[in-house]
């Protein structure tokens, strides 16, 4: 019996809220605004809206400080995104700019190619020497390409060397450089014609030279022609020091070669006329 | 007495954390609606009859709050208030798992309450029902809060009941 009465006492305050709400609810739909809060409503919401503002306050801080550490986040993964792009591009750059130098280096070499009388092959250096007592290079080109022994071997800026080895794809220069290295020369401007031989470590050395000679620091020095190994005229480099010593016939002098032998990476190797 | 006060501080504090905090923070467009396992945990520890007061006055500031017409959401958090408190009757009270499965069919019940309330009042808009998928997102995230907060209401009514 007790058990009915709670039931029913259940039943009847359920029915009187929800008689209560649906009474508000159609009450609430038929406003134009579809919201009307009354004064209680507006009592308790003036009394919540300064809290709910406060919460909504840290709440917006909070969410700062969170889009703080999310941006943080956000830059390291972009930083580290872009390092790798500028290493890339410095990477590029890096290779345009030696394309860059070698089709320079290259065109300078065919435009010297064509001013030469003689027939000529351009070679590529593919190997220097280990050794600190012999300066000489390898280069790409053979006796396939026509390349023979004691061939001169040289540059827009003057000469380099002679073949000395012969392979059929490759093949060895003796620098000028080279202690091993003589060539006949003249001084351009005087005529007067001396030996040039190599000291190891790019210096070049004058010798023979008559003390009656009249050169300078600064004289240009060509290939003589004679020896039968360079062709007449081609830049060797220029008087650097010249060494007068008492009671000597002659006199010597130290030379600067013309050409970079310690940066060479193409020449041209004269052939032998047809 | 003190136990209205210490309700209404209840609904006041989780009413504000519902709008302020976790409306911002919505997944799947749902939002955690920490007043409907409230609701559903005093009607299955105190009985359906509180649970729809509980429910109503929940309903209520939640609407109040929330901007749209009053009684919506008091319909809906009434009814499921007083279903879980003579649902639950049945069940075995301390099982763990009660107030997350309550709350989950509660919410889903809910929101088709919603849907119907919106079709025959003509609020549709204000009170559109959501999707599916929505539904379910919200029904999973009152469902994870809803052990905690009948821990919560547990604790309050034991405090409450404690002879002084």
């Amino acid at each position: 019996m007790g058990e009915l009465l709670l039931a029913r006492r259940r039943i009847a305050i359920f029915l009187v809220l929800f008689l209560f709400v649906l009474v508000l609810l159609s009450s609430q739909t038929r406003t134009a605004d579809r919201r009307q809060v009354g004064p209680v409503g507006t009592a308790l919401l003036t009394a919540l809206m300064p809290l709910q503002a406060g919460m909504f306050r840290v709440a917006d801080a909070a969410s700062g400080v969170w889009d703080t550490f999310a941006e943080i986040g956000r830059l390291r993964v972009e930083n580290a995104r872009l390092r790798t792009q500028v290493e890339n591009l410095n990477r590029e750059v890096a290779e345009l700019r030696e394309q860059a130098s070698s089709a320079e280096r290259l065109e300078r070499l065919l435009e010297f190619r064509r001013q030469l009388s003689y027939q000529a092959t351009a070679a590529r250096v593919i190997g220097r020497d280990a050794s600190r007592w012999f300066t000489t290079l390898v280069v790409d080109r053979g006796s396939r390409d026509g390349v023979r022994r004691n061939a001169p071997v040289v540059t827009p800026e003057g000469v380099v060397g002679r073949v000395i080895e012969v392979t059929p794809m490759a093949s060895r220069v003796l620098l000028i450089s080279d202690s091993r290295s003589a060539v006949g020369v003249l001084i351009q401007q005087s005529r007067d014609a001396g030996v040039v031989e190599g000291l190891g470590g790019g210096r070049l050395h004058l010798k023979y030279l008559s003390r009656a000679a009249r050169i300078n620091e600064g004289d240009l020095v060509v290939t003589s022609g004679l020896g039968g190994v360079f062709p007449r005229g081609l830049v060797v480099g220029r008087i650097a020091n010249v060494i007068r010593e008492e009671g000597e016939l002659l006199q010597e002098a130290e030379v600067e070669p013309a050409a970079q032998l310690d940066r060479l990476e193409e020449m041209l190797i004269l052939l032998p006329r047809q | 007495m003190s136990r209205v006060l210490v309700y209404s501080g209840l609904l006041v504090a989780a009413g504000l954390v519902h709008v302020a905090w976790l409306a911002r923070m919505q997944i799947s467009g749902a939002i955690m609606d920490p007043l409907l396992p409230i609701a559903v945990a005093v009607g299955i520890l105190r009985g359906a009859e509180y649970g729809a007061a509980v429910g109503l006055a929940a309903g209520l500031l939640q609407d109040l709050l929330s901007g749209g017409p009053l009684g919506v959401n008091g319909l809906i958090k009434l009814v499921i208030g007083f279903a879980s408190g003579l649902f639950v009757r049945s069940i075995y009270i301390e099982n763990p798992l009660l107030p997350a499965v309550a709350t989950f069919a509660g919410t889903l019940f809910g929101e088709i309450l919603l849907a119907v309330v919106g079709q025959v009042t003509g609020l549709a808009a204000e009170a559109s029902s959501v999707g599916i998928l929505r539904a379910f997102a919200q029904a999973a995230l009152n469902s994870a809060v809803a052990p905690f907060l009948f821990r919560g209401v547990k604790q309050i009514e034991f405090r409450l009941e404690r002879p002084r």
